[in-house]
């Protein structure tokens, strides 16, 4: 069992009045891969938005109770968030490249934290990303081309290797496959693999069959609360909750 | 006469919408059949069928009577012994014709014009009474046509459409017939002027002075007049003027207006913008005129009287006031098309790029005006076009004199304020000074056209990459 690298207690949040998450405690592990699922509206973006508080660009949005990462509390008001979101990648549902070429894509964060002083240092930081990322032989050759250029799957790379570039200790996925087709998304699913050797990876996904591939751990939340947290083989061979059971079943959601 | 066929006819065509409902209603069940279409199509297509030939018919008319009138009195008179030796003197006398017929002519009367005047008074009846009883006829005619189709049981909704695709054709022929009309109009009259005038001497020419070409012929010009009108047209200060000014104006609303539009995008609360989006929209709304006067009167004056403090010799008419005006007038536009193309980058881009750490500025600076730069270009460049057009401020406040000047302190003039100077007052039509308007208001087209082309591929081409 790996140490716990983020814990959430008791976390609530609120849009305007509505509250999308109740009481949520949910450890995920560090080097370790854990799938969030459940039914749609059920609030595994809003939780994983917590962990990074991109949470802070909606107005209405509020957030109580702790989360913790390496004993520190994100949810602290003075927290930079700045450098949270650097040592917190997040890849999104939908491939969001920006409309630069893919070699400022990748250089984008490096240079907004100041790394990669010279150009050679930058150089390296995009050729590993891109390498981590399995799309550097794919683009190797045209770095300069526009990364909207690149096909649904590569562009979903692309945004991967822009996560990896700032060097983070965690990597959030919402449905990073939803937009993609079975081979993309099994090269995705690779990739997974082969990052939580050195991540803390936190996917959603509407996929049970992606969840058990890619997961060590898989959480199942209902009505913004977190019903069953457990090991993801046994989540998905004899689950505790009935809930959960009809939920993978395909019985409800 | 014609107002009361106006009215009669909507009367009798809306009456018969009821009718025509009705009717098709008791036929469909007396004799148990199913209508092609539901009873209200009948009743259109009963109004659609008894105005709109009537009205057609009322409005060719009417465009024809007095033509027709005109030459047959002016034959008329002609044959009493009128005598006139150009169309300029036929009309007058046909105006007094009708003034006599009017009573409001009070000159002296002769046999002549008293005999006309009886004969323009018959024909004015006569023209008259056949009106009426064509209209009629038409609608009779056209009604009894109509209703025969109604009792068949026509497929009354697919005619109404029909005739519905046909009526808004024609607004449209209309709509597109008269653009092109004015297009070959300029075109027309700039030709007659460049057969005069050198393009290349109109074109690279320095000197603006239209007012040595006062009341001349352009078929009777002489090579000596000619020598001398050669270098009198030259569009070089008037381009000059007007890009300076447009170029003053882009230096006040390019900056604040992409700066307010950012800000209205990125930064204000929903409250903010709902406040303040109406209020700029407002300043759009202000006539130009008012900024004109607002120009001339308060702003012209205050340089004037700064730089006097200064020791500078400012003129009252100066470029710097109307250009300054006149990029207030543009800031709306700006700010509120950059607002525009700023809120349509997906959010996911902002997304995208905090989730790397980076802050809203950050975000703004190198994710979302790089983003939106095609219609932020395209934004700025509508706002050149209507800088380089705007006629009213640079008439109130820019001065009238063609200086080929750089010097923001002096006047200058531009091509919207020549061509307002030579086409007000007494007119030769042939003059060549009178044509150069028109040449004016061609060269100022095409450069309008262009730039509207180039803004409006640069925001489409940015627009369809997100949608
Ligand atoms: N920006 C927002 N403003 C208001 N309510 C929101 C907002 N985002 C999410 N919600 C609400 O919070 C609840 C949880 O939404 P969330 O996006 O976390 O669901 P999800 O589990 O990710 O669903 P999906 O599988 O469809 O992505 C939903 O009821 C949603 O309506
Ligand atoms: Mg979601």
């Amino acid at each position: 069992m790996n140490n716990i690298k983020i814990k959430s207690k008791n976390l609530n949040v609120y849009y305007g009045d509505k509250q999308a998450l109740f009481d949520v405690n949910l450890d995920l592990n560090e080097k370790e891969v854990t799938a969030l699922i459940g039914p749609s509206g059920c609030g595994k973006s809003t939780f994983i938005r917590c962990i990074n508080r991109m949470n802070d660009v909606i107005d209405i949005c509020k957030v109580t109770g702790n989360i913790e990462m390496d004993g520190m509390n994100i949810n602290d008001k003075d927290l930079d968030v700045v450098s949270l979101r650097e040592r917190v990648g997040m890849v999104f549902q939908k491939p969001n490249p920006f409309p630069k070429s893919i070699y400022d894509n990748i250089s984008y964060g490096p240079k907004i934290h100041g790394k990669g002083e010279t150009k050679s240092e930058l150089n390296q930081i995009v050729e590993n990303s891109l390498k981590k990322s399995a799309l550097w032989e794919e683009v190797k050759d045209r770095l300069d081309e526009p990364g909207t250029s690149l096909s649904g799957g590569q562009q979903q790379r692309l945004c991967i290797a822009r996560a990896i570039s700032v060097n983070p200790e965690v990597i959030l996925m919402d449905e990073p496959c939803s937009a993609l087709d079975p081979i993309a998304t099994a090269k995705i699913e690779e990739l997974i693999d082969e990052l939580k050797k050195t991540y803390t990876i936190v996917i959603v996904t509407h996929s049970m069959a992606q969840a058990v591939r890619v997961s060590q751990k898989t959480g199942f939340f209902h009505l913004g609360k977190l019903i069953e947290v457990g090991k993801t083989e046994k989540i998905f061979k004899n689950p505790d909750n009935k809930m959960t059971q009809d939920y993978i079943t395909g019985r409800f959601g | 006469m014609n107002f009361v066929l106006l009215f009669l006819i909507t009367i009798f065509s809306l009456s018969l919408f009821f009718y025509g409902r009705s009717k098709t209603k008791s036929i469909s069940i007396e004799k148990n059949i199913r209508l092609n279409a539901l009873p209200k199509f009948y009743g259109y297509y009963l109004v659609l069928w008894c105005s709109i030939p009537a009205l057609v018919f009322l409005l060719v008319w009417s465009l024809f009577e007095p033509v027709i009138i005109k030459s047959i009195i002016i034959e008329t008179a002609a044959n009493q012994g009128a005598i006139f030796s150009d169309k300029n003197e036929a009309n007058l006398i046909y105006e007094k014709i009708k003034a006599i017929h009017l009573g409001t002519y009070f000159g002296d009367i002769d046999s002549i014009l008293r005999e006309s005047a009886l004969a323009y008074a018959k024909f004015i009846n006569l023209f008259t009474n056949s009106k009426v009883v064509l209209i009629f006829g038409i609608i009779i005619a056209s009604v009894i046509y109509s209703l025969k189709k109604i009792k068949n049981n026509n497929k009354a909704r697919d005619d109404v459409e029909v005739i519905l695709k046909g009526l808004l054709f024609v607004s449209s022929l209309i709509a597109i017939l008269t653009t092109l009309g004015i297009i070959f109009s300029l075109l027309f009259e700039s030709i007659k002027f460049f057969s005069v005038i050198n393009v290349f001497d109109y074109l690279f020419g320095t000197n603006w002075s239209p007012q040595r070409a006062f009341v001349r012929d352009a078929s009777s010009i002489t090579a000596a007049e000619f020598e001398e009108l050669k270098d009198a047209f030259g569009f070089i200060p008037l381009i000059a003027g007007t890009s300076f000014i447009a170029f003053i104006a882009m230096l006040v609303a390019v900056p604040i207006g992409l700066f307010s539009g950012i800000y209205m995008a990125e930064y204000a609360s929903i409250k903010v913008r709902r406040i303040s989006k109406p209020i700029i929209e407002i300043l759009a709304g202000i006539p130009t005129v008012v900024y004109g006067f607002f120009a001339a009167l308060t702003v012209g004056p205050f340089f004037r009287q700064v730089g006097e403090n200064l020791g500078l010799t400012v003129s009252s008419e100066s470029a710097l006031a109307a250009g300054l005006i006149m990029g207030i007038m543009i800031i709306p536009y700006v700010s509120s098309l950059s607002d525009d193309v700023i809120n349509s980058v997906p959010q996911s881009l902002r997304d995208g790029s905090y989730a790397v750490g980076a802050t809203k500025s950050e975000t703004i600076k190198q994710v979302v005006i790089p983003a939106a730069l095609p219609g932020i270009i395209g934004s700025v460049l509508l706002a050149v076009s209507r800088a380089i057009g705007e006629t009213m401020i640079v008439v109130m406040a820019a001065g009238l004199a063609a200086n080929l000047t750089i010097n923001p302190l002096e006047s200058t003039t531009t091509i919207t304020t020549q061509i307002v100077m030579i086409l007000v007052g007494d007119q030769e039509f042939d003059s060549p000074k009178t044509q150069s308007a028109f040449a004016l208001g061609l060269t100022l087209f095409i450069a309008t056209l262009i730039l509207n082309y180039i803004a409006q591929r640069a925001v489409k081409k940015y627009r369809e990459k997100y949608d």
